[in-house]
C-alpha cells in the first residue's frame, strides 16, 4: 500500500502515478535501523526510535541555483522549477566555499513567498527520479544542463550560521523538538553544543511538518524566539520558509537558517 | 470512413519479476478525413438563456453571435433556436438554413427578462433537434449566465444523457461570472460535449465560431471504444478511465462479458480524442504458461461508431493489439507524449480535489493542492494554466477568497490547455 504524499490516497503496490491524482509516487520500502532494529522509512536520514545516523551525510545543500533564479515574477519559475526538477544536487566540495554567501542571498530575497512555496511544494512532490528528469527536458526554457539524473528527496535543515553547522531536520519523525538535554521533553534537535547555548532554553521551541510544510513554534522559552528578527511569541506556528531565519534568543547568538533540501 | 485509432503505453518495458505493475495506456482516436472533404450536415440548436439578467448588453450580444454562427453555417444544415427563462418557448423551428433572413429575425426577437430553468430549456432543445437528426449530426450548444434558480439540476443531466442515447451532443457555455460551473461542467460531461467560457459579452462571437469549427469538424458519431482485456490485466480501481484530450472528462464505463465500454461521442477529424486508462498487469500467471516468451499480451482496441452520412450506425474498426515486452533487467523506456497526457490528467485531477478541499473549509490544503496542480501545468507546458492555478493558490494563502471569475477561469483552466493568455 502507497500513501500518495500529495493527496493521500491509498495506492497498491506496483504504483506509479498515483489513481487518485497522477502525482509520481515515491518509491520507499521499509527498513530496519541497524542500531535499534525498529522500522523506518528507507529515505530517512535518522531513525526515529534511537537517532542513529543512517547513510552517507547529505550535508551541503545545493541553494545558489535557487536563490539566483528566485525573482518576483512567475516566468522566472519555469527556470526555478527545472533547475530542482532536473536535479540540482552539484558536486558536494563545490559547494561548502559557496555556503558562507547563502543565508545573506536568501535574506536578501525572502519577499516572494509564492514562489518559495511553490519551490518548497515541488521539492516535496519530486521524491524519485526516473520518469521526472524524462519529461521536464521538454518542457523547460532556460534549463540547466545537467547531465546525470540525481536522486531527489524532500528533506529539510538547519543551518548554524554562528558555526556554518548544517543539521538535518529528521523528516519521519511528526514533531522534532529543539532545545538542551532535559527530562521532560528531550530534544531532538540539541543545541547545548553551540556556543551561547545558555541562552537557550532546555524546551525551546519545536518544529513540526504538515501537508508538506514545516511549522515552527516556540513552546514556551525563557529568552524568546525571533524570526527573521521578529519576535514569534509562544504558541503561535510559523510557515517556514526557505531562508527564513530562525534566532533562538534575543541578541542573534544562537541562529539557524531554515533550508530545504533537494 | 474510417477511423484512426492509436495506443501507446506509457513504458513499454515490464519488469518480468515485479509481480504487480501500473501501466497507463494512451488510446487516439479520431475520424479519418473524408475522400470528397466534407463532412455529414449539422443539425445544430441553440438554447439561449434569456432571463432578466442578460438584459442590454449581453443579450444584444449574444444575438449578434447568433446571427453570425448562422451566416458561417451551410444550405444542407439545419438550425433550431430555443429561448427559455423560466419556462422553455421555440424561437427557431428546426428548418433547413435557406431563409437566412427570416432566421434571424426570429433570434433578434428575443427579449430578456424573467427566471431561468435551465432543465426546461434543454428538454426542448432536445425536442426540436430530434426533429431533423437522421442522417446529420445533431449538436446543442446550451447558454446560461445564472444559476438554475426555477429548475433541477438534476433533471439538467439526466437529459444530458438522454441526448447522447439519441446521438445528439450538448454543449454548455457560461456566460458572464454568475453561473455554477459544477452544474455546466456536469451537463457538458454527460452529454459529451465540451465546456466553454465566455466571461464578457465581446468573447461571444469568438466562442461561438471556436464551437462551430469544432462541430463542423465531426465524421463519425456516438463512438464507443471497446477494449478486450488479457486475463493478467486489470484496470485500477479509481477512476482508471479519463479522456485528457482535447478536454479533460472523467469517463464511465460498461463491461458487458470480458469487453471494456466507453462512449467516446462525436469524433472530429482535426483533433483526437485521447483517453487514458490506467492498468495494472500481473505477468506472474502469464510466464507461468509461457516462461520463455519475451512480450506479454495486454489487450485489443476497437472503435463502434455510426457513419452519419452514410447513415451506417454501429461500424466496427480493425482491432489493434498491444503487448509489452518482458525485460529481465528493468529499465524504464517511457514515452514522454504518454507522460504529457498523464501530466494532463493530473493536473484536472489536483485541481478537482483542490476544489473539493475548498469546499471542505480545509483552506491550506486546497492552496497546497492547487499549487501541485500548478506545478503539473508547467512541467506540461501549459504556461497559462499554471500562471492562473498559482495565483489561485497564493490567493488563497493569504487569505482571501476567489472571485466568482477566477474559479470560472480555473475550471477551464484545469479542464483545457488555454488557448489564449487570461485577459488581465
Amino acid at each position: 500500500m502507497i500513501t500518495c504524499p500529495s493527496c493521500a490516497h491509498p495506492n497498491p503496490d506496483g504504483a506509479v502515478n498515483c489513481e487518485a491524482c497522477f502525482t509520481l509516487l515515491p518509491i520507499v520500502k521499509n527498513i530496519h535501523c541497524p542500531n535499534c532494529h525498529s522500522t523506518m522509512l528507507s529515505e530517512a536520514k535518522f531513525c526515529g526510535h534511537c537517532g542513529f545516523k543512517l547513510g552517507e551525510p547529505m550535508s551541503i545543500p545545493t541553494v545558489l541555483p535557487i536563490a539566483n533564479s528566485m525573482s518576483n515574477s512567475l516566468p522566472n519559475e519555469t527556470t526555478e522549477d527545472n533547475t530542482m526538477g532536473t536535479g540540482s544536487l552539484e558536486n558536494l566540495s563545490s559547494e561548502v566555499a559557496n555556503v558562507h554567501n547563502v543565508p545573506e542571498n536568501y535574506l536578501a530575497e525572502n519577499n516572494s513567498p509564492q514562489i518559495q512555496e511553490l519551490e518548497e511544494v515541488a521539492a516535496y512532490l519530486e521524491p524519485i527520479p526516473h520518469p521526472t528528469p524524462q519529461s521536464e527536458p521538454d518542457v523547460s526554457a532556460n534549463k540547466p544542463a545537467n547531465a546525470s539524473t540525481q536522486l531527489q528527496q524532500f528533506a529539510a535543515s538547519l543551518l548554524h550560521v554562528q558555526t556554518n553547522l548544517n543539521i538535518e531536520i529528521p523528516a519521519h519523525l511528526p514533531v522534532v523538538h529543539i532545545g538542551k538535554p532535559n527530562m521532560v521533553i528531550p530534544p531532538d534537535i540539541d543545541v547545548s553544543g553551540f556556543p551561547d547555548s545558555d541562552i537557550v532554553s532546555r524546551i525551546h521551541a519545536d518544529i513540526r511538518a504538515e501537508g508538506g510544510s514545516f511549522y515552527f513554534e516556540d513552546t514556551g522559552s525563557s529568552n524568546g524566539t525571533y524570526i527573521n528578527n521578529l519576535p514569534l511569541p509562544a504558541g503561535n506556528r510559523h510557515k517556514l520558509r526557505a531562508g527564513d531565519r530562525i534566532s533562538l534568543g534575543k541578541g542573534d547568538k544562537v541562529s539557524f537558517v531554515f533550508q530545504v533540501i533537494e | 470512413m474510417s477511423v484512426n485509432l492509436t495506443c501507446k503505453l506509457s513504458d513499454r518495458h515490464l519488469d518480468r519479476g515485479q509481480g504487480n505493475s501500473q501501466r497507463q495506456l494512451a488510446i487516439a482516436v479520431s475520424a479519418s478525413a473524408s475522400v470528397d472533404g466534407n463532412n455529414a450536415p449539422l443539425n445544430l440548436c441553440l438554447v439561449l438563456d434569456h432571463s432578466g439578467s442578460m438584459g442590454g448588453q449581453p443579450l444584444d450580444t449574444v444575438k449578434r453571435a447568433a446571427r453570425d454562427l448562422v451566416d458561417r453555417m451551410y444550405l444542407q444544415d439545419r438550425i433550431s433556436v430555443v429561448g427559455f427563462d423560466h419556462k422553455a418557448h421555440v424561437v427557431v423551428e428546426n428548418q433547413a438554413v435557406d431563409k437566412l433572413e427570416s432566421i434571424k429575425e426570429k433570434i433578434q426577437s428575443l427579449k430578456a427578462s424573467g427566471g431561468t430553468c435551465i432543465d426546461d430549456g434543454i428538454k426542448l432543445g432536445l425536442q426540436e433537434t430530434s426533429k431533423g437528426k437522421d442522417g446529420r449530426v445533431s449538436q446543442i450548444f446550451v447558454l446560461t449566465d445564472g444559476e438554475n434558480e426555477h429548475g433541477d439540476n438534476d433533471r439538467c443531466f439526466q437529459f444530458s444523457r438522454l441526448a447522447t442515447e439519441y446521438n445528439m451532443t450538448l454543449h454548455s457555455l457560461g456566460f458572464g461570472d454568475s453561473w455554477n460551473q459544477d452544474v455546466l461542467e456536469k451537463i457538458a460531461d454527460a452529454g459529451g460535449g465540451t465546456m466553454a467560457y465566455i466571461p464578457d459579452p465581446a468573447a461571444a462571437g469568438s466562442e461561438f465560431q471556436r464551437l462551430l469549427k469544432r462541430v463542423q469538424a465531426i465524421g463519425l458519431t456516438n463512438a464507443h471504444l471497446i477494449l478486450q482485456l488479457q486475463p493478467h490485466v486489470r484496470l485500477a480501481e479509481l477512476k482508471p478511465i479519463a479522456q485528457v484530450a482535447p478536454d479533460t472528462i472523467e469517463l464511465p464505463y460498461q463491461t458487458e462479458g470480458n469487453a471494456i465500454i466507453v462512449r467516446l461521442g462525436d469524433l472530429m477529424t482535426d483533433v483526437e480524442r485521447i483517453v487514458l486508462f490506467n492498468i495494472y498487469i500481473s505477468p506472474t500467471s502469464y510466464l507461468e504458461a509461457n516462461p520463455t516468451s519475451t512480450e506479454i499480451p495486454i489487450l485489443s482496441a476497437q472503435v463502434r461508431f455510426d457513419i452519419p452520412t452514410l447513415a451506417q450506425v454501429n461500424t466496427l474498426s480493425t482491432p489493434i493489439a498491444i503487448a509489452a515486452d518482458l525485460v529481465q533487467d528493468y529499465q524504464p523506456q517511457i514515452e514522454p507524449q504518454v507522460q504529457n497526457y498523464l501530466l494532463a490528467l493530473g493536473k484536472y485531477r489536483q485541481t478537482q480535489l483542490a476544489e473539493q478541499k475548498l469546499q471542505e473549509g480545509d483552506r491550506a490544503g486546497a492552496a497546497t493542492m492547487l499549487q501541485s496542480a500548478a506545478k503539473t501545468a508547467l512541467q506540461m507546458g501549459d504556461h497559462n494554466a499554471s500562471t492562473v492555478l498559482q495565483e489561485n493558490a497564493t490567493r488563497l494563502q493569504t487569505g482571501t477568497a476567489l472571485s466568482e471569475a477566477e474559479r470560472k477561469k480555473t475550471r477551464i483552466a484545469s479542464k483545457t490547455v488555454l488557448q489564449v493568455p487570461p485577459n488581465p
